[in-house]
Parts: structure tokens; C-alpha cells; sequence
């Protein structure tokens, strides 16, 4: 019976008696209340930053200063790392007289965990500059922004919250869609978090980026993350009108915008450390552990990969299968190496970089020979939305509690990966690449 | 003995009343079953004691989360003397919409206009007779941070308990139209003593109107079900 009330009377009821006791307020306000509120220094930054047609271009411009930011101070800081290792690498192929240990250090180690560690300067300094983002307050008023927009493209409006917490990293992200009052809002926010572009992505946009697109990689590297939010919405739009279980409007909530401030630089590099401490801990564990699968099986068998002077690593089991899956992906322009290294990423995005630099691509020269400008852009916004990562897998599935909505999320992000990758090398290969 | 709830928009200073009221001494617990933290203190105020419930701080009071459940079941079921509903000076606009609906619920509403002294140093004049008048319901200004208005509310509480059955209660219109479906479905859940025992009948029919899951899961079981259900193709 309570549902066949509910289906009499739609949201559209609520809706209109909340705005009828918004018109009884604004009634009363103008016979008890004289003076009207002088403006703050928050109100008039307000007044620029959540203004109806500045607001958008103001948090582009800020995103994008936050990662010239990010590239522009880290860069030779990262170009200290990788020479530090270059040369580690050297001389452990030199010193260790056991050519199979000396292989494992020099490729493995050096050359896979190496090409990881060294976007810990980039990683950390994003993370400083939106802590610093975060602290003034602004961050919020940049959810409030996005927010506007997705609520009028009918999205739950608490969605931000979690899709800006799914930039550092989509665990969170996806855990603070508990705040989420609606399950269905709930679940449709879990299904588009992954493609906010999280840090385990920087090193691959970095990486690639870097490499292939010479004096566009900051441009190429902003637009993943531009690419991430508009596919976000673009697909929960989608799910909405296609799936029957998210029919309906999304409720409507209060969004509280906190006082802006300076930031301190003490609570600016807690909030860094605390965040980066993650991926440092990552790579001593999952990252470690794959470059130690990846390279055994790029090593071996050792006979077959290492009879000619320099190791012939198609010859390996990582050659082997990069052949057998590399038809899938002839038509995006990625080549086998490309391809298994997308194939061990599914279990951390960073271990595509890995994957690389365990399989001798460390250097801007050799992925030059892999990737041109355009398979390079595909290949990075693969890496952005093909299925989230294992741990992000877990998540889905405990907070959803369905395996079905944890299937649906891998099959969708691969589907569409797909699409995009294809779509961007179809235009560049019209634009004559 | 006087029971009072105190509830409020988050950050409107509600801890601080609640402190000031009862010296800080409060018994903390869980809301039953729940995992929300539950304040319960006590203040006497010429030999009369009262006793204070912290509700969670909401801006509405719909049955979209926990919080707001809590709030207004106590207030519905445990129906407190007083309620005192704390509102912020500077920023009334958003605060009303919690006291209209306090008002809908039939609570015994006591308006503690807090951070007066905030209002006033951003230009504001709030002419808090007309506020009371209009509402129907007393208003007294409080600074809480530095105690202000604190006597002033307890007498406030004590007298409005003890006229608490000469209140006026006030009805939000909602339009001609609405208004009329609210009375015919008030009329019909009347005949149902086992739910106006409880509930406001006029409430009851606004949140039936919204849709409101929990209240529909009440009416539900109620033999005047059907008899809604009929009216409301008419809309």
C-alpha cells in the first residue's frame, strides 16, 4: 500500500512543500529582520569562486595551476631519482657476479620498482597542493561548484564529497558514499568513482605522458583528469536514464561551506605525509611483489630469453602472453608490451609503469618506439578508466554487497575504456598520425 | 519535574547551551540501538527541576537519516514538556525551516536565538516580539559563548511548560490546495484513535504527502489506508 502512495505521489510532492516552507520563511524574514549582513572577505571571495558562470572556469584554472604545480617543481627532483637509479643499475649488473640475481636487481628492482619510486616527488606535491586547497576552504566550495551542475543533470548532490576524495584515492572515496542517505544515489556514486582518476594513475599519465607528448604531457596529464570527471558524469546520467533500479530524482541536501583560511604549512605537510605514506607503503608491498612476478616471468625461460647478447624478452612467458592477448588491442595501437602491462595493472595502476621499466621501456626513448603522441593518449586514458584496481574491487563489493554491481563496475570500465581509446586513436588517425 | 529536548541546526552552539544549562554534568549514553551519543543533564531553576535531552543537531526532520529519526521520534513519543530549539541569529533564513517543522509536530516550542551578538556586529535588527508573535511561540536571545540569556531561557522553559496546554498552535499554509488535501486526509486518519493517540493528525497527513517512508510504514497498518490511497488520484 506505502508503495502504491509512493508511486501516486513521486518525489515532486516533497520537493513542493519544502518550497512552500522556504515561502512561509521569506514571509516572516522581512517583518522581523532590519540591516542587511555587510560581506565578509569569505563572502566576497564567494561572490568570484561560487558565482554561476565564473565558478566552473575559476576551479578548471585552479585544478590546472595545481598540476603545473605539481610538474613543474617535481620534475627535476624526479630527474634526480631516476639518475640515482640509472646508475644503481649499472653498477649492480656490473658488481653481482650471479647473472640471474644481477638480472633481478638491475631489471626487476632498479628497473621496475626504480621507474615507480620515482614519481614519489610528483605524487607528494600534488597531494601538498590540495591539501593546501583543502585547508583554505576552497575544495569545498569547488565540490559546491560541480555539485550545481551534476544536480541539475539530476546526480545525488552528495556525490562530490566522495569524487573528490576518489582523486587521492577511490577507497575512500567510495567508503563516503555511506553519507549517502538514498541507496540507490549510493550505489550509482560507486559505480562512477573509479573513473576519478586517483594518484596510482599520475605515474602512468607522467610516464607516458612525459615520454610521447613532449611539451603537451602537463596539458595531456590535466585532461585525464578532465576526461575522468566528464566520463563520471556523463555514465551516471546514463545509468540513470538506462537502468530502472536508479530511476527517479536525486534528494536534495545542505552543503555546509566552511570559513575560508590560511593554510598552515604544518597542517598542509601533515595532510601531505599522511596521504604519500600511503604509496611509499605501497610500493614496499603489492608493488614489490608484483615486480618480482613480472620480472620472473619476463626472465624465464632463462635459456630462451637470454641466448643472444641482449635478453630477448618476447621470448619469455611474459612474451608469450603478451602475444596471445596483444590481437585484442592491435586496433587501439597498443603492442604486446603495452598490452601485458595493462594486463598486471589491474592489480595496482602503478605496476603499468612498472611493468615498463621491468621490460627495459624505463626511458622516454625506448616507449617512443611503443607509443606515437596518439596511442600514448589512448593508452593513458585506458589506464584511467578500464577496471579499477583489486583493492578498489574489494571495496565495491563489500559496500555494495552485491557481486553483481562489482561485475557490472569491472565490465563497464573495460567497455568503455575501450570505446575511448578507440575513439581518441579513430580522431587522431583522422587528424593524420 | 520538567523534560526538556534541545535541538538545533549542527553548529548553532547547542553543546555550549546544553553546558551552560547544566553546568556540564551529563549523563552520556547511546540512543537505544543506535549508535548516535545521547546527553541527558539536569538543571533546577527555583526548585523546579529539569531535566535536558541532547538531540542530534538536524536541519530537517524527515526520515532520510538517523539523526533526524531520533530527533523527531523522541519528540513524538516521549512528547518533552519544553522543546528548546536553538536558532542561529545570523543565519535565520535556513534555521526556521527546523522550527516549522517543530511547529508542524505540535512540539511546545522555546526559541533560544543564539548568537545574538553575531547578528548584531554583521548589521542585523531582529525584532524579536514580532518573531515570537508571528510564531506563537517565545523567543529569548542568548549569547551563548558568554552565557547570555541563560536565566532568562530557564524561566522562559518553566513557564512555558506549565502553560504548556494553553499553547497556541500555529498552522503553516501550504497553499489553498494543498491545504485542503491535508484537511481531508487529517479528517480521515482522525478516525484512527490508535494513531492520534501518537501522532498529530495534521502532521501526519503533511508527511503522508511527502511520502515520508516511515510515516507510511505507520499508516500502513492503519484501517484508513485504503481510503487515502482513493484520494489521491484526485491530485
Amino acid at each position: 500500500m506505502s508503495e502504491k502512495i509512493k508511486e501516486l505521489l513521486g518525489e515532486e510532492a516533497e520537493v513542493l512543500l519544502a518550497e512552500k516552507r522556504y515561502e512561509v520563511i521569506s514571509r516572516i524574514l522581512p517583518k522581523v529582520l532590519k540591516g542587511k549582513k555587510p560581506l565578509t572577505r569569505s563572502d566576497l571571495l564567494d561572490k568570484a569562486f561560487l558565482n554561476k558562470y565564473l565558478g566552473i572556469p575559476v576551479f578548471l584554472a585552479l585544478w590546472w595551476a595545481l598540476f603545473r604545480f605539481t610538474f613543474d617543481v617535481s620534475a627535476p627532483l624526479s630527474d634526480l631519482i631516476d639518475m640515482v637509479f640509472g646508475r644503481l643499475g649499472e653498477i649492480a649488473s656490473i658488481s653481482i657476479q650471479n647473472e640471474q640475481l644481477a638480472s633481478f636487481v638491475a631489471d626487476g628492482l632498479i628497473g621496475g620498482l626504480g621507474s615507480v619510486l620515482v614519481f614519489i616527488p610528483p605524487i607528494f606535491f600534488l597531494f601538498f597542493g590540495l591539501a593546501i586547497l583543502e585547508d583554505s576552504g576552497y575544495l569545498a566550495r569547488a565540490a559546491f561548484v560541480v555539485d550545481r551542475v551534476m544536480y541539475k543533470l539530476g546526480l545525488h548532490g552528495k556525490s562530490f564529497i566522495p569524487m573528490l576524495l576518489g582523486f587521492g584515492c577511490n577507497i575512500p572515496g567510495i567508503m563516503a558514499t555511506r553519507t549517502i542517505d538514498k541507496e540507490e544515489d549510493r550505489i550509482l556514486t560507486i559505480l562512477v568513482n573509479p573513473l576519478m582518476s586517483c594518484s596510482a594513475r599520475l605515474p602512468v599519465y607522467v610516464f607516458i605522458g612525459g615520454a610521447v607528448l613532449g611539451g603537451y604531457a602537463a596539458a595531456g596529464v590535466y585532461s585525464m583528469y578532465i576526461l575522468g570527471i566528464v566520463l563520471a558524469v556523463l555514465m551516471a546520467l546514463l545509468f540513470r536514464r538506462i537502468i530502472p533500479y536508479f530511476k527517479g530524482k536525486p534528494s536534495a541536501f545542505i552543503l555546509e561551506l566552511p570559513m575560508y583560511a590560511m593554510p598552515t604549512l604544518r597542517s598542509t605537510l601533515a595532510h601531505m605525509w599522511e596521504r604519500g605514506v600511503l604509496f611509499l607503503k605501497k610500493a614496499g608491498t603489492i608493488i614489490l611483489l608484483a615486480t618480482v612476478v613480472i620480472w620472473a616471468l619476463s626472465a624465464y625461460p632463462w635459456g630462451a630469453v637470454h641466448s643472444g647478447d641482449e635478453p630477448l624478452i618476447e621470448a619469455s612467458y611474459v612474451g608469450f602472453l603478451g602475444h596471445a592477448i596483444e590481437p585484442i588491442f592491435r586496433p587501439l595501437g597498443f603492442d604486446w608490451r603495452a598490452t601485458v602491462a595493462l594486463f598486471f595493472g589491474f592489480v595496482a595502476k602503478e605496476i603499468v609503469v612498472d611493468t615498463f621499466g621491468v621490460l627495459g621501456l624505463g626511458g622516454a626513448e625506448e616507449l617512443q618506439q611503443v607509443f606515437n603522441p596518439v596511442t600514448g593518449l589512448a593508452f593513458m586514458a585506458f589506464t584511467l578508466i578500464y577496471i579499477p584496481c583489486l583493492a578498489t574491487i574489494g571495496v565495491i563489493y563489500r559496500e555494495t554487497n552485491s557481486w553483481k554491481w562489482t561485475i557490472f563496475t569491472v565490465v563497464y570500465g573495460v567497455v568503455l575504456a575501450y570505446f575511448v581509446a578507440f575513439l581518441i586513436v579513430g580522431i587522431g588517425g583522422m587528424l593524420g598520425y | 519535574m520538567i523534560k526538556v529536548a534541545l535541538i538545533g541546526n549542527p553548529n548553532v552552539g547547542k553543546s555550549l547551551i546544553f553546558n551552560n544549562l547544566t553546568g556540564g554534568k551529563a549523563h552520556v549514553g547511546n540512543w537505544p540501538g543506535k549508535t548516535v551519543e545521547k546527553k541527558v543533564g539536569k538543571c533546577v531553576y527555583k526548585g523546579v527541576e529539569i531535566e535536558i535531552v541532547d538531540l542530534p543537531g538536524t536541519y530537517s526532520l524527515t526520515a532520510n537519516s538517523i539523526d533526524e529519526l531520533i530527533a523527531r521520534d523522541y519528540i513524538v513519543k516521549e512528547k518533552p514538556d519544553v522543546v528548546v530549539d536553538i536558532v542561529d541569529a545570523s543565519n535565520l533564513e535556513r534555521n526556521l525551516y527546523l522550527t516549522l517543522q517543530l511547529l508542524e509536530l505540535e512540539a511546545n516550542v522555546v526559541i533560544a536565538l543564539n548568537k545574538f551578538d553575531v547578528a548584531e556586529d554583521l548589521g542585523y535588527e531582529i525584532n524579536v516580539s514580532e518573531l515570537s508573535k508571528l510564531l506563537g511561540v517565545p523567543v529569548v536571545p542568548t549569547v551563548a559563548t558568554t552565557q547570555g540569556g541563560m536565566e532568562k531561557l530557564k524561566e522562559t522553559v518553566a513557564r512555558a511548560a506549565k502553560e504548556k496546554s494553553r499553547r497556541r498552535i500555529i498552522e503553516i499554509s501550504y497553499g489553498k490546495k494543498i491545504d485542503e488535501l491535508i484537511a481531508k486526509i487529517e479528517r480521515i486518519l482522525q478516525k484512527d484513535e490508535n494513531l492520534t493517540k501518537i501522532y498529530p493528525a495534521r502532521w501526519l497527513a503533511i508527511k503522508v504527502l511527502e511520502a515520508d517512508d516511515e510515516v507510511l510504514k505507520i499508516i500502513e497498518k492503519s484501517p484508513c489506508v485504503q481510503e487515502i490511497v482513493n484520494l489521491l488520484p484526485e491530485m
